[in-house]
């Protein structure tokens, strides 16, 4: 940094505001906000809107609009209209083409594998990235014109749950915007700091955000500037547009209907959702198709959604039980996110916690007002009363270790900045290289787990089984990306790299993996128990087949050795189709049968070292 | 888990006296102002070293705070101090009155299920574990400071074996309450 002199007797300049904003880089919309006069705001676009849909339209002659002028071309031009894109962020072909919404989607989807997918436009092949950083320049370009110079930097918010390769994604798209990202900030922790609740006492807030095709809920605990993470949640296939889908859904129950076409669907859906917005302000609406009308009141609509909901509070109670509290410990609840202006979702939330939720702010525009603060904090705009925002990682990272098992690493809701080493050992004797496996989930087998990242440490000096030290060390930052390192501690040889995966969980897999780790948590613990004895089973037949090789001809007869032979075999079937209580007892049959032979050779060695020496020097 | 530096002291980090009795409101309040300076936000302008530097140190923070605020691990990092090692894989335990009140809070979580009110039933079991735990921490540290490492490291097992049944009740209680 440059130091600034002044001629004496001349005061500097007063201090110069580095421009900085903040950017919510939303599924449906995204916005720009910046500090001004001491107040975050959201920046609006010549037009005077607020709002940015968060769609790109790939055009004739290399033309690339962006926003409500790309949207105005969905329907002439859908395969080149994208939109929605963030649900591909970081995500392989394999991990989107489940999703419904996807499937719905008209864009011609590239597979490559486990790289991140790829859409066909008539611009060429484009990456979710690519798609995403056009958004990101649009916003900037509106800061700079708005303020009137460059920008310092941003900071880009980001969903609490996303993955390492959704938060590398994000990143790397803002680089390809030309923008120099501060920081990625978590949306959750961004609505809080917007919503200040700045206080002299210790209280802990939640923050409940229901989006159109997702949830996220986080407990904060708050103190003099403080804003600290204790654990965060939800449900990555829950939103608005599930409400719209229920209530669709009743409609055609209600007058029978049964296939509509692509175009009726839509409409029907659109009826769905104006009808639920309708439904804010008055008792009942008419939701029609064609011909065909129901009358719908808030009471029936309060029913249809109110299993929704239940999921959502769901969410918060293991969140809550996360960060070790109750609900009459949360001082307040704050409610972003568009869906949270259903009434319903008010009332429930309000009897869940026992207390009106915070509904000051616009729920579109608090994340973005809250990554501008940041922002305009990490320029160096504020001082003295600065704020410290303490994250959280949201899935546990891991490694591979015998039998296709997870060691965890790092346990989620860990706060970030963390490191982490753990010590792993060779399993053979002389084994000279290892595959270090990098996951992130909850469950107990790999399978289950995503994988993030392979390398391998090679040039491990051979020795006898269990004598090597290798230290893989996981370094988790404050925007949530992971690096990893191993290192062979006797000699130092190190492999060193920085996990960049191509591709990362799907949000649903996300939500699905933290639920199936409760449902299947006794599953998981048979699996482990049948691994370890699998393992267990495989070092004994190690371990006797090389007494065998050494002493087996001179300490065993024939029929001895036949018959320990036997006991193995029967053993090693049992490793390949047993279970851990088949495994377990002939690893004891082995065990006893080999007890025999490891006499004699402990007699063999005991000799050997006694030979030649006189009873009294013992 | 963690790893050991013995050239840094986490007690010392984070200026709280060496001893399993520690002010949990020192702890997080020292912790807070480390973290003000180190956090890598306070870099966000700096150059790469800089940066990388902030985020080791914030992590060795974060570390020593988690390290110092939960008992049982607290418990292993003074054994580790004393140069006790604190591997459980083959302790096994001598104290009858121990085993006993183990087996009687096992027989309680596995009949959770059936209770009449299986939410008041987790809460009981909660505060009996609770009770149990705070009669090893109070063991733990007097056995501590009066440098009986063996009797500290029974101690410690015993906490490690009820954090290890809270676990169990925990997953219980998302299957009992349907989280």
């Amino acid at each position: 940094m440059l130091m600034q002199i002044s001629e004496p007797g001349q005061t500097p300049e007063p201090h110069q505001r580095k421009l900085a904003v903040g950017i919510d880089l939303g599924t449906t919309n995204s916005l720009v906000a910046t500090v001004r006069n001491g107040s975050a705001q959201t920046l609006a676009d010549l037009d005077g809107e607020h709002l940015l849909p968060s769609a790109v339209r790939y055009g004739e002659e290399a033309r690339v609009e962006v926003g409500e002028t790309a949207m105005a071309g969905a329907s002439l031009d859908p395969r080149n209209t994208l939109m929605s894109i963030k649900r591909l962020m970081g995500r392989s072909f394999a991990d989107v083409s489940e999703s419904a919404g996807i499937k719905m989607s008209p864009y011609e989807l590239l597979d490559l594998g486990q790289d991140m997918v790829k859409i066909r436009t008539r611009a060429g092949d484009v990456s979710p990235v690519q798609v995403s950083a056009e958004i990101l320049k649009s916003l900037g370009r509106r800061a700079e014109e708005t303020l009137g110079g460059e920008l310092t930097g941003v900071v880009i918010t980001v969903p609490a749950y996303f993955d390492d390769a959704q938060r590398q994604a994000t990143k790397d798209a803002a680089t390809i915007a030309g923008l120099n990202v501060l920081r990625l900030l978590n949306e959750p922790t961004a609505a809080a700091v917007a919503y200040g609740l700045d206080q002299n006492d210790e209280v802990a807030i939640a923050v409940f955000d229901l989006g159109g095709g997702t949830f996220d809920v986080s407990v904060l605990q708050l103190t003099k500037g403080v804003f600290e993470v204790l654990s965060t949640g939800g449900d990555s296939a829950l939103g608005g547009d599930d409400f719209d889908n229920a209530l669709a859904q009743w409609f055609l129950a209600e007058n029978k209907l049964t296939s509509l076409d692509m175009f009726q669907q839509r409409s029907l859906l659109t009826a769905a959702r104006q009808a639920k917005e309708a439904l804010s302000n008055q008792n009942e609406v008419e939701l029609a198709l064609g011909e065909v009308s129901s009358t719908l009141t808030r009471q029936q609509f309060n029913e249809l959604v109110d299993p929704l909901i239940d999921k959502a509070i769901r969410a918060c109670k293991r969140a809550l039980r996360d960060a070790k509290l109750r609900t009459d410990d949360i001082h307040n609840v704050v409610m972003v996110g568009g869906s949270t202006r259903v009434p319903r979702v008010r009332e429930r939330v309000a009897e869940w916690f026992g207390r009106e939720p915070l509904v000051d702010l616009d729920p579109d525009k608090v994340v973005a007002l809250g990554a501008a603060l940041q922002a305009d904090q990490l320029v160096g705009n504020r001082s003295g009363d600065e704020m410290l925002l303490l994250d959280v990682i949201p899935l546990s990272l891991g490694i591979e270790t015998m039998g296709g098992l997870t060691e965890k690493i790092i346990h989620r809701n860990t706060t970030i900045p963390v490191a982490m080493g753990q010590e792993f050992t060779t399993f053979k004797d002389g084994q000279t290289g290892m595959a270090v496996h990098v996951v992130q989930g909850e469950r107990e087998l790999v399978e289950d787990c995503r994988s993030l990242a392979r390398f391998e440490l090679n040039g491990i000096p051979p020795m006898v089984a269990g004598a090597a030290r290798i230290k893989v060390t996981f370094q988790v930052d404050a925007d949530g990306l992971l690096r990893v390192t191993a290192r062979e501690e006797s000699t130092g040889s190190e492999s060193r790299i920085e996990v960049k995966p191509a591709y990362g969980l799907s949000d649903t897999d996300i939500a699905d993996m933290l639920q199936q780790s409760w449902a299947s948590a006794v599953d998981d613990k048979e699996a482990r128990a049948l691994r370890e004895q699998q393992v267990e089973a495989e070092a004994l037949l190690q371990a006797v087949s090389a007494a065998l090789l050494q002493d087996g001809e001179a300490m065993l007869s024939e029929s001895e050795q036949r018959e320990l032979l036997a006991k193995m075999e029967a053993l090693h079937h049992e490793r390949e189709s047993g279970t851990a209580a088949s495994i377990a007892k002939h690893i004891e049959i082995v065990g006893k049968g080999s007890e025999v032979f490891a006499e004699r050779r402990m007699d063999a060695s005991i000799n050997q070292a006694l030979a030649g020496r006189r009873v009294d020097e013992i | 888990m963690s790893e050991f530096n013995p050239r840094e002291n986490y007690f010392v980090l984070l200026a709280v006296p060496q001893s399993y009795e520690v002010s949990q409101s020192d702890l997080t309040r020292r912790y807070r102002e480390l973290q003000r300076d180190a956090h890598p936000d306070r870099f966000a302008g700096g150059s790469e070293r800089e940066r990388l530097r902030a985020v080791q140190s914030s992590s060795q923070i974060n570390e020593a705070y988690e390290t110092l605020v939960s008992p049982t691990r607290r418990a292993a990092y003074l054994l580790k101090l004393a140069g006790v090692d604190s591997d459980m894989s083959s302790t096994t335990f001598k104290d009858p009155e121990f085993l006993m009140q183990q087996m009687e809070l096992r027989e309680e979580l596995s009949e959770l299920q059936s209770a009449k009110d299986p939410e008041a039933a987790l809460d009981v079991f909660y505060r009996d574990l609770d009770n149990a735990a705070d009669k090893q921490k109070t063991a733990f540290s007097k056995h501590y400071d009066q440098l009986q490492y063996d009797d500290a490291l029974a101690s410690y097992a015993k906490l490690q074996f009820l954090e290890k049944l809270r676990s169990e009740a925990e997953l219980k209680e998302r299957e009992l309450l349907d989280y």
